[in-house]
């Protein structure tokens, strides 16, 4: 499903970012074209969710390029870069406690200017038609919410912005099995209205089960990529999460 | 029963100035995590500030109040640059001095400026007051309470009924996230500093007329704001409003069955009771966090 | 290699000069500082100065003092205190009263201020067992005014704003030229003593409490009686200050001793540096008498003080560290060569008698967050002797576990014990006396001391039969630890000197100078490279060699399978395997937890379900 003439959509090359000393990410270069959803597995550690923060202007790369539609972000603040169509689902979802669900999905749209008070509202009911499960809890305040409730409005407070890509940062993280398969269900809804999404998982099968394209990290690399099923079917990718794969090295090591 | 009626209004008078500044002082700190030493200080340069307009140069009132809070709104906006800008990622301990230099130079600036005299600023109204059975109701105090709630009024409305009171109380729930959506963080931060300076300010103005206004009555008005915002639980609103109305009182009965000289003593003790037996204030944490 | 000296960003955490093993010859430094401080107390005495000189520089000495007591309690333990101007005043009127009022002898005044200022410091310092940070900055701010209204106010007692003229000062002392001799004497002798404070067991401890605080509590330290210490230190001196100030002007009133004053005392530290009593001088020095040269700023009343307030926020601004900060790092490059130490012993770990019965114990552990269960009802046992890992996916509960064991988090709910002995309710600091060790995820070392000084913290904790008081002793036995990780050769370096993985291994030499009977590795490969995991792998099967109990979490399924002989595996808070490692890594329950569940039948046709399982 890669689009082959036009550009990607997102396009990163050579990425490094270091926290202090530790480099998060090593030189890490993949693409994400229009329309796609891909995923981004590898275990705790492995740098995913340091990739997507580094796209959204969290933190900054050491080097490396970062480009939306050709365009640059390396170095822009996150205010900036959300403008540019960049919506950045955070690790542990952060909706703003001390307001209503309904507030929350309205401040999604802070990135975009002349929006009316009416076409706001408008805008945040449509919203609850894509998440049925959360409208009852329209005024009900952040803190009160569960994980999955909270999963659902930071989706919804991210789609909110309308961007040309979606980061979606381990949505899968302290939910129940039946919870995850909800989300789940929601993104593969969001997929097919045709938004782009970079998904970080490290949930494998959950985040490849809507996937158009994966790629594997460890340790701030890129080690595995492809499409879902020969992802999956790949020893690799266990040995990834469960060991195995430097194992060789530490014997030949000694 | 008379006295004690007449002492009630008393203390809620004066209560809700410092209800006011904690005010202040607990949206600066909800926003940027600063507890700001100098809060106080705003409210006594603005209470110069009126004597220099209103007094010294005689302009007509509404003049001098004008000037007096746009003053007030750039002394916040200048705080926010070069106090607690440059110092935002450092840890509390260089803020915390940092903002009590602040004090003291915004104290003995007015003091070289103006000097040691303590000045008079007449009350807005003619008429002292009036009698409503038999408790005599102060006009200037009246003034106080009827602004006091008025103000607060408008800030529950601000805050709750438009897109830009949201977009401050999430810049304070969560300043990175808020980033993220697009809220232009640094920019609801100046805001905070320049709305609570001028909270700050109307505070001192208001209060001036029953005091005297003189350099210390600053830091005699933070301490009381800080003792407020303890006892109604750090960080929260309406903890800092009731705070300062029961301080108020605290203090007015206090003054009057205990001891007068005395009277600034019992913030401060109460101020440490709260904070050794019970530091999240009456309130304590209104809006727990998901872990 | 060994005894190469390099820059430490902090003055006051100079080692001494001289080597452990020669303790017979009288150290050079503290002679060399004797033998100036009798000259200067000599100049003093008999240099014919004027009136007006004569009350600066008797001002410039006891501020000083005063201002030194800071350099403790916030240079060294780095808790704010706003009040040092009402200790002062304390001790002032101890003299002045006591002598005016009460006709005794001026020793005594002192003596009983002192007290006083001890105590009531000390109470201060007890509300630090609540407080920290802004809170403490506000306690002490009430104090200082409380004091002030009871100066002002308490007319009967303290003469109220007239203040207490006519002190008379001690027989052998009358004389101003004496006096001041007498002044700068007291002045050198506690400079020496809080130069010398940052080595001693309790400066060391005061110290780790500023850097890092848990890791101080989790290394043994007792960090509330460290910070009341502190501010009874800084307190004592502060009074000491005041009482030779009553002598000096023999006439106090309140004014002198208000907030503003508190503030002077600590632009003079912030100024001059606040880690050293050399900067409080500079600092004092540098305040009291550039203000006299530019006398004129004292006839517009509050310029002065406005200067100040404006000094203060530009110093923090530009120049934390203060003057000495700054020239102290150029000093510290000046320092000879010290001879090589004597080659480090083998590390020994005392394992206590053997036995079959499980080193740890965890039944039905809980925590929750309100109502969030991080760990729900875990139990599992760790044998005596090598290495057991406990793992999970992301959010599983294992961080929360190993906090709770090592006493940051209170549980909810179950037991732990340690070797049979209940630990569950222990403080951190006491549970490093049970023998719990432990390095951290996000390595927490203490900053500002060498790598040697923070194994020798290590190596102080309580209860550790193979430690020692003795210096010499204590500094061999983290020579053997940083040897045991193969750091030996660059024990005397700053911390921030070492790469990432260094720092790593420092820490877990920290944990094993104290001698611990089980050890709690928080993540300990995080952020290290192959090689450097590689290394790690060898370390931790040296450590196991030697019997040590080692309890590991990480992500890093190579190492955990390299290491641990048994593994515990969390999900959700709950344990869903435990046994030999080989075995549980190959459960299905396991695998499914990392790679996801199987897709049970889901709402959305566009769900993969034809993914085969493993």
């Amino acid at each position: 499903m890669m689009p082959a003439a036009t550009p990607p959509l997102l396009e990163i090359r050579d990425l490094v970012v270091r926290y202090g000393e530790i480099e998060a990410v090593r030189g890490l270069s993949f693409s994400v074209g229009a329309g796609e959803v891909v995923t981004l597995l590898g275990s705790n550690g492995a740098g995913k969710s340091t990739t997507l923060k580094a796209i959204s202007g969290l933190v900054r790369p050491a080097a490396g390029t970062i480009l939306l539609e050709g365009k640059p972000l390396e170095g822009l603040k996150p205010e900036a870069i959300v403008r540019l169509g960049v919506a950045h689902v955070p690790e542990g979802r952060r909706v703003f406690p001390g307001l209503t669900v309904r507030e929350n999905i309205m401040l999604g749209a802070s990135n975009r200017s002349g929006l009316g008070k009416r076409a706001l509202r408008d805008e945040v009911e449509a919203m609850f038609d894509l998440f049925p499960d959360i409208r009852r809890f329209g005024d009900a305040l952040g803190w009160t919410l569960s994980g999955g409730q909270l999963q659902m409005v930071a989706l919804a407070r991210g789609l909110m912005a309308k961007p040309r890509i979606l980061l979606l940062d381990e949505p899968s993280l302290g939910l129940a099995p039946v919870i995850v398969q909800a989300v789940f269900a929601i993104i593969a809804e969001v997929r097919r209205r045709g938004t782009t999404v970079l998904l970080v998982e490290q949930n494998a099968r959950m985040g490849l089960s809507v996937a158009d394209r994966g790629y594997v990290l460890e340790t701030g690399r890129l080690v595995l990529s492809g499409d879902p099923e020969s992802l999956w079917a790949n020893d690799e990718i266990r040995s990834a999460y469960l060991g195995g794969r430097a194992k060789a090295e530490v014997l030949a090591a000694g | 029963m008379d006295l004690i009626l007449q002492l009630l209004f008393t203390g809620i008078g004066i209560g809700s100035v410092y209800a006011l500044v904690a005010l202040g002082f607990v949206l600066i700190f909800r926003a940027t995590n600063v507890v700001n030493f100098a809060q106080g200080e705003f409210s006594m340069v603005a209470a110069f500030l009126m004597v220099v307009f209103a007094v010294d140069l005689e302009w007509p009132y509404w003049l001098s109040l004008l000037l007096t809070i746009g003053g007030m709104a750039l002394l916040g906006a200048l705080f926010n640059l070069g106090v607690y800008y440059p110092l935002r990622h450092r840890s509390y301990l260089p803020v915390i001095i940092s903002t009590i230099g602040a004090s003291i130079f915004l104290a003995n600036t007015t003091l070289a400026l103006y000097g040691p005299q303590p000045q008079v600023l007449p009350p807005v109204f003619e008429t002292q007051g009036f009698l409503l059975g038999p408790v005599f109701l102060d006009s200037q105090y009246l003034l106080i309470i009827a602004v006091t709630a008025a103000l607060v009024a408008f800030q529950y409305w601000f805050f709750e009924h438009t897109l830009v009171g949201k977009k401050l109380q999430a810049t304070s729930q969560d300043k990175e996230m808020a980033a993220l959506l697009g809220i232009p963080v640094a920019g609801m931060i100046m805001l905070t500093f320049v709305y609570s300076a001028v909270l700050g300010g109307i505070a001192g103005i208001l209060v001036a007329p029953v005091l005297f206004v003189s350099i210390q009555m600053g830091a005699t008005i933070a301490l009381k704001a800080f003792a407020a915002t303890i006892i109604g639980g750090f960080g929260d609103v309406t903890g800092a409003i009731i705070g300062g109305l029961a301080l108020g009182i605290i203090e007015t009965f206090g003054a009057a069955y205990i001891s007068v000289p005395y009277k600034d003593a019992f913030a401060f003790l109460v101020l440490i009771v709260f904070l050794v037996v019970r530091p999240q204030g009456l309130f304590g944490e209104r809006v727990a966090e998901k872990a | 290699m060994s005894g190469t000296p390099s820059p430490v960003a902090d003055p006051a955490t100079a080692v001494p000069a001289s080597p452990p093993a020669v303790r017979r010859r009288l150290p050079l430094g503290s002679l060399a500082y004797a033998v100036l401080a009798a000259a200067l107390v000599a100049v003093a005495a008999t240099t014919p100065l004027s009136g007006y000189a004569l009350n600066i520089l008797m001002q410039a000495a006891t501020y000083a003092i005063a201002v030194i007591g800071l350099t403790v309690v916030l240079g060294l333990c780095g808790q704010i205190n706003l009040a040092q101007a009402a200790f002062f005043g304390i001790g002032a009127y101890a003299v002045g009263l006591g002598t005016v009022d009460g006709g005794l002898n001026f020793w005594i005044c002192l003596i009983v201020g002192l007290g006083l200022a001890v105590v009531l410091g000390a109470a201060l310092g007890a509300s630090t067992l609540r407080l920290g940070g802004h809170y403490l900055a506000m306690v002490t701010i009430s104090f200082q005014q409380i004091l002030t209204l009871v100066l002002t106010n308490w007319i009967p007692v303290t003469h109220g704003p007239d203040g207490v003229p006519n002190i008379r000062r001690p027989a052998l002392f009358a004389d101003g030229q004496s006096y001041l001799a007498l002044c700068v004497l007291v002045l050198a002798i506690v400079g020496w003593l809080v130069w010398h404070m940052p080595r001693t067991r309790l400066g060391r401890a005061m110290r780790a409490v500023r850097d890092n605080e848990l890791a101080a509590g989790v290394s043994g330290i007792d960090i509330y009686r460290t910070k009341v210490a502190a501010f009874a230190v800084g307190s004592l001196l502060a009074g000491l200050g005041g009482g030779l100030f009553a002598g000096s002007f023999t006439y106090i009133s309140p004014d002198q001793f208000s907030f503003a004053e508190s503030i002077v005392f600590l632009t003079m530290a912030l100024l001059g540096g606040v880690g050293s009593p050399v900067g409080a001088v500079i600092g004092t020095a540098l305040l009291i008498l550039i203000p006299e040269w530019l006398r004129f700023l004292k006839e517009i009343p509050g310029l002065y003080l406005a200067i100040y307030g404006l000094a203060v926020i530009l110093i923090v601004v530009f120049m934390p560290d203060g003057i000495w900060g700054f020239l102290g790092d150029q000093v510290r490059r000046l320092r000879r060569t010290r001879p090589a130490p004597p080659p480090a012993a083998e590390l020994t770990l005392s394992q206590g008698e053997a036995s079959t019965a499980p080193m740890l114990e965890v039944s039905d552990l809980s925590k929750h967050f309100g109502g969030l269960k991080a760990v729900d009802a875990v139990s599992f046992t760790v044998a005596r002797g090598g290495i057991h890992a406990l793992i999970g996916p992301n959010g599983s509960g294992k961080t929360t576990t190993l906090n709770v064991l090592s006493g940051l988090y209170s549980p909810t709910g179950g037991t732990v014990r340690l070797a049979g002995q209940d630990v569950t309710r222990l403080s951190p600091h006491r549970r490093a006396a049970a023998g719990i060790g432990r390095t951290f995820q996000n390595i927490r070392l203490f900053r500002s001391m060498s790598a040697l000084e923070n194994v020798v913290i290590g190596a102080e904790r309580p209860n550790n039969p193979l430690g020692a008081r003795d210096r010499a002793a204590l500094e061999a036995r983290a020579r053997a630890a940083l040897a045991f990780v193969g750091l030996e050769g660059r024990a005397e370096e700053p911390i921030s000197g070492f790469s990432y993985g260094h720092q790593r291994l420092i820490e877990i030499a920290r944990a094993l100078a104290g001698n611990p009977v089980l050890l709690l590795l928080d993540e300990p490969a995080a952020g290290l490279n192959s090689s450097e995991k590689n290394a790690l792998t060898v370390l931790l099967r040296r450590m196991a060699a030697k019997g040590l109990t080692i309890l590991i979490i990480d992500h890093d399924m190579t190492l955990v399978s390299d290491v641990a002989s048994h593994v515990t595996v969390l999900n959700f808070g709950r344990r869903i395997a435990d046994g030999v490692t080989a075995t549980v890594l190959r459960e299905p329950a396991v695998i499914q937890a990392y790679l996801g569940e199987d897709a049970a039948a889901g709402p959305a046709a566009s769900l993969k379900t034809d993914l085969a399982p493993v």
